[in-house]
């Protein structure tokens, strides 16, 4: 996207620190920096001469819990009271700029309701995040989630999915129900190799922290991902033509692999 | 049926038989039998005892009136029997018209009724659906880069002209590649997108 890297990115999506977890119990790395050679390597790189780096996430659960709410309260930074069941699938482009070089991600929302799955999973495929929600205010949506991310899960190769657990309108509990519904959460998360998180799309509590985590984890990864891959093709780590833009055209198919993000 | 039956054989076997019947086949003309052959007894009694015959009449009296009770008793589980098979042969006339029909109006397991004067019925095809979130989803992205290159525009930045494609490749993948160097002739805003379909992944 030619002028999403031209046009600057909105001072509000400026990562330049790792975003904590929400709690240590469930999480996916504790570190508070990015790792040192993904740091290194955007250091290295003028960020406008960057070429375009993106992810995407699928957003996953029961009818009702709160994906779109969630979804446009950090996208439009707006809360709609008034229930408008998601037909089959929309998506929403966030553009970053992690460590100066510019991220896009993409978060695709995807109907709960049964009829639409067939639709839906056609758009589970070449995710590299799995978001899947629950109502904190109703148990058997966690219980749910377990299948959701299996049929995420199905659709895309092996361990090139990071998962998210998150627990939806927290606005609704006492801290007292919160506390108790958060620990069956965090087992679940932990036999899901999830990382967990509660929030509000109501209050916006949490919201704009979880999307930033769940970015920058996405970005790290993908680094990390080009880095392993041209260790084993390149002599060159590091330097010159990680995230290439202007190939010639030899190397060209190369080049798009790189900077297709979304075939893992 | 069974009272021709029963007329043949007390035709054949006298009305004595009814004595002999199931209490629970009783019919009433049994119960008339019944009354006829202990009248016949009660007469010859009389005849035979003179001085006996106030005491006969008392017990002939009574035996009247067990015998109406009999008639009444017997009307009524013939009565109800009668209804219950009646009940019984409708029932059976409509489960056979209800298989005989079912095919044609009532529907089959995992099929549905469709009200087509509901304007609210069901319609279109899950591909004509499919097809059109896919539409949708481009046009988004028509619309993601537009408001992108207007915002260029309007912060004084050019977008420079060899940069990339957006694409939209299959369903679900929103792709950007370097733009090939034939396509830098093309004006910017022409060349910003192409859309490429199918269902390479
Ligand atoms: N109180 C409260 N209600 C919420 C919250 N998030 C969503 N809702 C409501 O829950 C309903 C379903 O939300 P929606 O996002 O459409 O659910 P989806 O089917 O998972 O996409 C809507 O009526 C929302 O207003 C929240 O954080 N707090
Ligand atoms: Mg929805």
């Amino acid at each position: 996207m030619q002028n999403l890297q031209v046009a600057p990115v909105s001072r509000s999506r400026i990562i330049s620190n790792m975003p904590k977890p929400y709690t240590p119990e469930a999480c996916h790395q504790y570190q508070t920096q990015f790792d040192a050679e993904v740091q290194t390597v955007c250091q290295q790189r003028n960020a406008g001469a960057i070429g375009l780096k993106m992810s995407k996430a699928v957003m996953v659960g029961d009818l009702y819990v709160g994906k779109t709410s969630l979804i446009n309260r950090f996208c439009k930074n707006v809360f709609d009271r008034d229930y408008k069941a998601t037909i089959g699938v929309d998506f929403e482009i966030e553009r970053f700029e992690i460590l100066g070089i510019p991220f896009n991600f993409q978060i695709w929302d995807t109907a709960g309701q049964e009829k639409f799955k067939c639709i839906a999973s056609a758009y589970y495929r070449g995710a590299q995040v799995i978001i899947t929600a629950f109502d904190l205010g109703d148990i058997s949506t966690l219980e749910n989630t377990r299948r959701w991310v299996q049929d995420a899960l199905k659709e895309n190769e092996p361990d090139t999915c990071s998962i998210f657990l998150v627990g939806t309108k927290k606005d609704t509990l006492s801290e007292a129900e919160l506390e108790r519904t958060e620990q069956d959460a965090v087992r679940l998360a932990i036999d899901l190799q999830a990382e967990y998180w509660s929030v509000s799309a109501k209050t916006g509590e949490n919201v704009k922290e979880f999307f930033f985590r769940v970015a920058s984890l996405a970005f790290e990864q993908s680094m990390k991902k080009e880095l392993e891959k041209n260790r084993g093709n390149t002599a060159q780590i590091g330097v010159g033509n990680l995230i290439q833009l202007d190939g010639n055209s030899s190397d060209k198919r190369e080049n798009e692999t790189q900077l297709n993000m979304n075939c893992c | 049926m069974e009272t021709e039956q029963d007329e043949v054989a007390q035709d054949e076997l006298g009305p004595e038989i009814a004595l002999d019947k199931d209490p629970f086949q009783l019919t009433v003309e049994d119960v008339y039998d019944i009354s006829h052959i202990v009248g016949q007894d009660l007469l010859k009694i009389s005849r035979e005892a003179r001085g006996v015959s106030s005491l006969v009449s008392d017990l002939q009296f009574k035996i009247v009136r067990v015998l109406e009770m009999l008639e009444a008793l017997v009307n009524q589980s013939s009565l109800s029997a009668e209804e219950l098979k009646m009940e019984r042969d409708n029932l059976k006339a409509e489960v056979e018209r209800l298989l005989k029909d079912g095919p044609q109006m009532g529907v089959g397991p995992d099929k549905m009724v469709i009200d087509l004067t509901d304007p609210n019925r069901p319609r279109f095809t899950l591909q004509e659906l499919r097809d059109v979130l896919q539409e949708r989803n481009k046009l988004k992205v028509k619309l993601l880069v537009a408001q992108d290159e207007l915002q260029c525009y309007k912060s004084g930045i050019i977008p420079s002209p060899d940069d990339q494609i957006v694409t939209l490749e299959n369903e679900s993948m929103i792709t950007c590649s370097p733009r090939e160097n034939e396509s830098k002739e093309k004006s910017t805003v022409k060349s910003l997108f192409s859309f490429k379909q199918g269902k390479q992944t």
